[in-house]
């Protein structure tokens, strides 16, 4: 105690790792050692990409020996030259656009309606006692069997056009969002609240400047997982009953023995729901910036 | 005899839970003088942090009477700021706009509040800081501005619950000084609860010591340092002897 100095910005700025200078003679030193720690991380970085990249071509040689040698029957696997053949046939042809169509407006309104109704429920629920009351024993009753079973329903009742295969992917994703939402909102440094109760703050002004930031990044976790699901209802429905869209296409493939096709359009189907999956990873990163600093 | 900024008569707590009612604080009588420095101290389960929820209006009282300036107090004031054992920063909003966050809830004047923000961090020491994220700073610097979000919207009373309390021992006697610094300078009424028994006696005026059997204010002990207090004060032997006055009423020396 008697060492603490009476004026304490220095001692504050002291703190600062930036405001520590190195000194002079030391200078050399350390930038050598910064140079050859970043050329290290560098070679390590490429060297799991390389590792990464060669895992995937030997992957793909095997497929290719596999299928062109003759130990596996094109029936079950195609080789991957006739998948790419299958696909740039499949591009060219004019099948394949209506019905990708068909399910990219289903997969929207699917993780749209899903994302919408988790985060509103969500918000309802963990808000309002009289909604938690009210609903939330039989949200999480539906939870428990596979709603998968629902989907031979829905055609029923919504049809073979987009409205079914909407109806499953929105009862597929609702869960994951309703319950990301919830348990974000939840869960706070309870000092936090007493801290806004402590200003006054209503209802309103907790949500909107704790609450709500606060549950962002469970949330978005939340997105990645509806918007998986989404596409796995959509899909699942179009194999149920349908007359158009990836997922019929898929099946009707399969039963004409198209094993190529059907290959070419899981990669496609895959490829598109990753490419969507990237980009939310980075809104995510853009929405809650203060995890990575 | 003036009556206390805070006065508080018969205050006792009770909370009922799965097993029976637990009594967390029994009949304790107070005053408090406006600009005084009061330290509650006593062991873990003694109702400090219980008194002081109830100080700050988050809490009431199962029986007895608080009064704050002659008026019943029964919930959250403007006139009443808190802070805590953690800085309960948020993490997305830069150190400035943390420091603003009670003028925009208590919706005050926006201009005044940023120039506000900016002279309280000149005042605990993080001038250049504003800009910087909770996560940047290390433990003690976030302490600092929460104690500048503390004093932004101009509270009378500061109600502290072991602010320093996970701090290391070096930076929490910085913090300390730091604090009666500001104190002097404020003139601000500080209630602050403790388990460390020379930091209550190098801060306070007067020290409530709390004893868990159950709840009870165990005596009231008048600090009679000199005052401004620097370091030093430790040598002097008064110091020591008021801290093994308060051992022996916590009954710590057997």
């Amino acid at each position: 105690m008697n060492m603490a100095p009476p004026n304490l910005t220095s001692a504050a700025t002291a703190q600062a790792p930036e405001a520590v200078a190195p000194p002079a003679a030391h200078a050399d030193t350390i930038q050598k050692f910064l140079a050859t720690e970043l050329a290290k991380q560098r070679r390590e970085r490429i060297a799991n990409r390389a590792m990464a990249i060669s895992f995937g071509l030997f992957v793909l040689l095997v497929w290719a020996i596999a299928t062109e040698g003759g130990f596996v029957h094109a029936l079950i696997i195609p080789s991957p030259f006739d998948t790419v053949e299958a696909t740039i046939r499949l591009m060219r042809s004019n099948i394949l656009w209506p019905n990708v169509w068909v399910t990219l407006q289903e997969i929207f309104w699917a993780f749209l309606l899903g994302l919408g109704s988790g985060c509103l429920l969500g918000v309802g629920v963990a808000m309002f006692a009289g909604v938690r009351a009210t609903l939330y024993p039989y949200l999480v009753a539906i939870q428990a069997p596979p709603k998968i079973v629902l989907a031979p329903i829905f055609v029923t009742w919504f049809g073979f056009d987009m409205a079914s295969k909407i109806a499953i992917g929105v009862v597929m994703s609702f869960f994951p969002m309703f319950l990301n939402t919830l348990t974000g909102l939840t869960s706070v440094d309870p000092n936090a609240i007493k801290l806004m109760k402590s200003l006054t703050a209503g209802r309103w002004k907790t949500f909107r400047y704790l609450l709500l930031p606060n549950a962002l990044p469970i949330m978005m976790a939340g997105v990645k997982l509806c918007w998986t699901l989404a596409v796995l209802g959509v899909i699942v429905g179009e194999f149920v009953g349908a007359s158009a869209g990836i997922g019929y296409l898929i099946y009707a493939m399969n039963f004409q023995l198209d094993i190529a096709g059907v290959f070419s359009l899981i990669i496609l189907l895959s490829l598109f729901t990753l490419f969507v999956y990237q980009f939310i990873e980075w809104l995510e990163g853009r929405i809650i910036f203060w995890k990575q600093l | 005899m003036p009556t206390g900024l805070i006065e508080g008569s018969s205050l006792s707590k009770v909370y009922a839970t799965a097993t029976g009612p637990l009594v967390a604080l029994s009949e304790v009588s107070f005053q408090v003088e406006e600009g005084e420095f009061i330290s509650l101290v006593g062991p873990s389960g003694c109702g400090k942090s219980t008194l002081l929820s109830i100080l700050g209006g988050l809490e009431n009282q199962t029986e007895g009477v608080l009064l704050l300036s002659d008026k019943e107090h029964d919930g959250p004031r403007r006139e009443i700021g808190m802070m805590f054992q953690t800085s309960v920063l948020f993490p997305w909003r830069t150190v400035r706009q943390n420091v603003e966050l009670p003028g925009i809830i208590l919706g005050l004047d926006r201009r005044q509040q940023a120039e506000e923000a900016e002279r309280l961090l000149d005042m605990v020491g993080l001038n250049g800081f504003g800009d910087r994220y909770p996560a940047e700073l290390s433990g003690g610097m976030r302490q600092r501005v929460a104690l500048a979000r503390l004093l932004a919207h101009d509270p009378k009373v500061l109600l502290m619950d072991e602010p320093f309390g996970a701090l290391d021992e070096f930076t929490r006697e910085t913090m300390n000084l730091e604090l009666l610094r500001i104190w002097e300078k404020t003139g601000k009424t500080v209630v602050f609860v403790t388990h460390n028994i020379g930091e209550a006696v190098f801060l306070s005026d007067r020290i409530f010591v709390m004893t868990p059997r159950p709840g009870r204010l165990e005596g009231i002990v008048e600090v009679d340092l000199p005052r401004p207090r620097k370091a030093e004060i430790m040598r002097d032997p008064r110091y020591s002897e008021l801290v093994f006055d308060i051992r022996g009423m916590l009954g710590v020396d057997h």
